[in-house]
């Protein structure tokens, strides 16, 4: 009996260990070489978004200095982050990776990544993008991604559900609130969009929207106001809108989200420009073609929007030829053939400016009841500046995620910013990081 | 869930010889032989094992705003300490004890109640409905969870809109409801697994003592109470015993309904909050004290569980 519990014991260990293994070995320290002319090699590229791999191909073709292997990663919601943090510490990562912004300073701070000054060519890359899009990839005065995407948050509603319930397109939050009511009075199963509680993201957008900064930096400091005023308007007004059953709490591109948009229990989509695919995808086949119209999100007054997703370029510390994979990155952020390659995959509209036209006319938008880059454009253009993400934006992700957990039984979005606000206070001090409430 | 193995003790027949390894070469053989077992299991367990709780008393310190260099440095049990004092950790131990306390007897009692139906069953239905019964096991955990997901998921699930029309308004996935739909579909996966345990020993059970039974006036319920069940009572802690360690490793099926619901957070059960510790918080440390704790916690509870049984087992 005693050498079987004994075994037992030692199995179970195991399998706890195993979970934690295989991320072990420290991180391969390459000092970043300085650029030489014309770099040569191979180079990994790592990336979850559709099309890359053409992209990658169109590359390869283009030149016979540096060959970029392709491969297709999960998304960040998928563990994709989790991968790729583990192969960068193990020394095995890609050249090259693609991390979305709230991401990306963890990946900074963790020393996972190596700063791009001296690789890149800089008047040709950062000093053509705006002051907003600049300040989600440079950090402490260096330079660590080069912006792909530039997402500006679009509302996209049912244009048909609009009309029968005699209501234009809501320019504010308060007209909003009064088209759902309408909209209820109309059709009382059906709501005018979803709140989901698995998109902290979405959160930090109608946030950053209303003026709120969740981080930033105060000499040797981090500031942290998951609960400032402006993010506490928002949750009221959230809150007011679900006690009203006017937007239904449910995670996005869940099966349940899927459906209610194809049967019309959901008739808008709080999303990004990049959500043209998704909702076309979902309500194809329940023939709403032409029903979908993309708007600027309704404001707190005045024309403001954040953005909501986008990805960026990067060169690992695991890269070994930091210098062809800069090449790379400059390729895949500025070339207008870069786009091309990727083909029809979705309503992409990029931060370097003069390709947003070229991945239009890739895009067929004709599904669409309205000219959608034509809003994105106007959207974009009124980007609240100022925004920063945090040094581990998983902690307030998973913490605000964990609280909204109890929206549907009655939990409260305002309770739910201050777990969150406690959370990643007490995550980044337990980091050891300095932090000013 | 970690994979069960099946192991079975009938009752000992009077007159079964211990076997003894024979002197001499014998020794030589078997060692050629569990050489590559015990090189395999040393590489891919017992180093990452010790690796593990290497890294557990040592942390990562970061400064200032962070993207300087970060500092290892020996911090003895303080990673410790932070595990069993973070609510969340200390709440999913909670959930875990609520989730056996439904869970254990629903199935353990499930699978024993299947196991004395099939043995007091026809013979050529016995065959069939053990199929059936252990059919639900033949379905990879992950593929389960999926399955289950859906069929929870209001607007989209057929049970949950036949219950809708039927005047019952029931959200499986909302914040109460969770954790016994997450039982419902342990029990579905593993109650036929543990019947063909309970089953096997059951035929084991001397027929001869059956039948003394029966002429003594002993009814099928009788003597499945008072003759069948403490026969195999051995065979029933076996399964108590991995089915609390399997409960402990409770990880696939909330981690996928997480997908499907907010009301499973990242760190609803132990095991998700050392994944969480690991790959999101990026604080490995922590993550494997986390893991040493879950692996001790089994390790105390099975020998709880074997002490007790063997106990009973003598009684």
């Amino acid at each position: 009996m005693k050498r079987r519990q004994l075994l037992l014991g030692t199995v179970s260990l195991m399998a706890s260990a195993a979970l934690i293994t295989g991320c072990g070995s420290s991180p391969a320290a390459t000092s970043a070489p300085a650029p030489t002319g014309d770099p040569t090699g191979t180079v990994t590229f790592w990336s979850s978004l559709a099309g890359m791999d053409k992209v990658a191909a169109a590359f390869n073709a283009s030149q016979d200095k540096i060959k970029v292997t392709f491969e297709t990663v999960p998304n960040g919601a998928s563990g994709g982050y989790a991968k790729l943090s583990t192969a960068i510490t193990a020394g095995n990562g890609p050249d090259v990776a693609t991390i979305e912004y709230p991401q990306l300073p963890q990946f900074v701070s963790n020393g996972q990544l190596q700063p791009l000054d001296g690789l890149i060519d800089k008047a040709a890359t950062l000093d053509k993008l705006s002051d907003e899009t600049k300040a989600l990839v440079q950090f402490d005065e260096k330079t660590y991604a080069l912006p792909y995407d530039a997402a500006p948050m679009i509302m996209w509603y049912r244009k048909d559900v609009l009309e029968k319930a005699g209501v234009g397109v809501p320019k504010t939050w308060e007209e909003f609130e009064a088209a759902g009511q309408k909209i209820k009075a109309v059709a009382p199963e059906a709501h005018l969009a979803s709140f989901n509680p698995n998109e902290a993201a979405l959160t930090a957008a109608l946030s950053w929207q209303a003026g709120a900064k969740w981080f930033g930096t105060d000499a040797d400091s981090w500031k942290v106001g998951i609960n400032d005023q402006s993010t506490q308007k928002v949750a009221d007004y959230w809150q007011k809108l679900i006690d009203q059953k006017i937007v239904k709490v449910q995670q996005s591109f869940s099966d349940e989200w899927s459906a209610d948009l194809a049967s019309g229990a959901v008739v808008g989509v709080l999303g990004a420009n990049w959500s043209a695919t998704g909702i076309q995808k979902r309500t194809e086949a329940s023939g709403q073609k032409g029903q979908w119209i993309a708007a600027e999100v309704p404001n707190w007054g005045s024309p403001s929007d954040a953005f909501y997703g986008g990805s960026s370029f990067n060169v690992t510390k695991s890269s070994k030829n930091p210098a062809a994979a800069a090449k790379f990155i400059e390729y895949l952020t500025t070339s207008p053939d870069a786009i091309k390659a990727r083909g029809n995959t979705g309503s992409a509209f990029l931060a370097s400016p003069g390709l947003t036209p070229v991945a239009q006319s890739a895009f067929d938008a004709s599904y669409f009841g309205n000219d959608i880059y034509e809003v994105f454009n106007k959207a974009y253009s009124t980007i609240t500046p100022g925004w920063q993400w945090g040094p581990n934006w998983d902690i307030t992700n998973t913490a605000l995620k964990d609280a909204y957990g109890t929206l549907s039984t009655g939990g409260k979005v305002r309770d739910a910013v201050d777990a969150a606000q406690k959370a990643t206070v007490d995550g980044l001090k337990q980091n050891g990081l300095s932090v000013k409430e | 869930m970690v994979t069960q193995v099946p192991s079975v003790r009938g009752t000992k027949r009077p007159g079964s010889r211990k076997q003894r390894p024979m002197s001499g070469t014998g020794g030589r053989t078997a060692a050629l032989f569990l050489t590559p077992f015990f090189a395999v299991f040393a590489v891919a367990m017992v180093a990452p094992v010790i690796y593990a709780v290497v890294l557990s008393f040592f942390a990562q310190q970061k400064s200032g705003l962070g993207f300087s260099e970060a500092k290892t440095s020996f911090v003895g049990l303080e990673n410790y300490l932070q595990v069993l004092q973070s609510e969340s950790f200390v709440g999913g131990i909670g959930r875990l004890a609520l989730y056996c306390a439904i869970y254990i007897p629903c199935m353990v009692g499930g699978a024993l109640a299947f196991a004395l139906l099939l043995d007091a069953a026809v013979a050529r239905a016995r065959k069939l409905f053990q199929l059936l019964v252990f059919l639900p096991h033949a379905v990879p955990g992950v593929i389960a969870a999926l399955i289950w997901a859906y069929l929870y998921t209001p607007g989209v699930s057929p049970i949950v809109s036949a219950l809708e029309s039927g005047g019952v308004a029931v959200n499986f996935l909302d914040h109460q409801m969770i954790l016994p739909s997450i039982v419902n579909i342990a029990v579905w996966e593993w109650t036929g697994y543990n019947v063909i345990i309970l089953f096997t020993a059951l035929q084991a059970v001397p027929r001869e003592i059956l039948e003394a039974a029966r002429v003594d006036g002993a009814g099928e319920i009788r003597s499945a109470l008072s003759i069948k069940l403490p026969l195999i009572l051995p065979a029933l802690s076996v399964i108590m015993l991995f089915t609390v360690i399997g409960t402990l490793q409770l990880f696939t099926e909330p981690s996928i309904i997480s997908k499907a619901t907010a009301s499973v957070t990242s760190t609803w059960v132990p095991n998700m909050w050392a994944y969480d510790a690991a790959f999101n918080r990026h604080n490995l440390n922590q993550a494997a004290a986390a893991s040493i704790i879950i692996a001790l916690m089994a390790a105390v509870l099975s020998w709880a569980v074997t002490r007790f049984s063997s106990r009973t087992n003598k009684a």
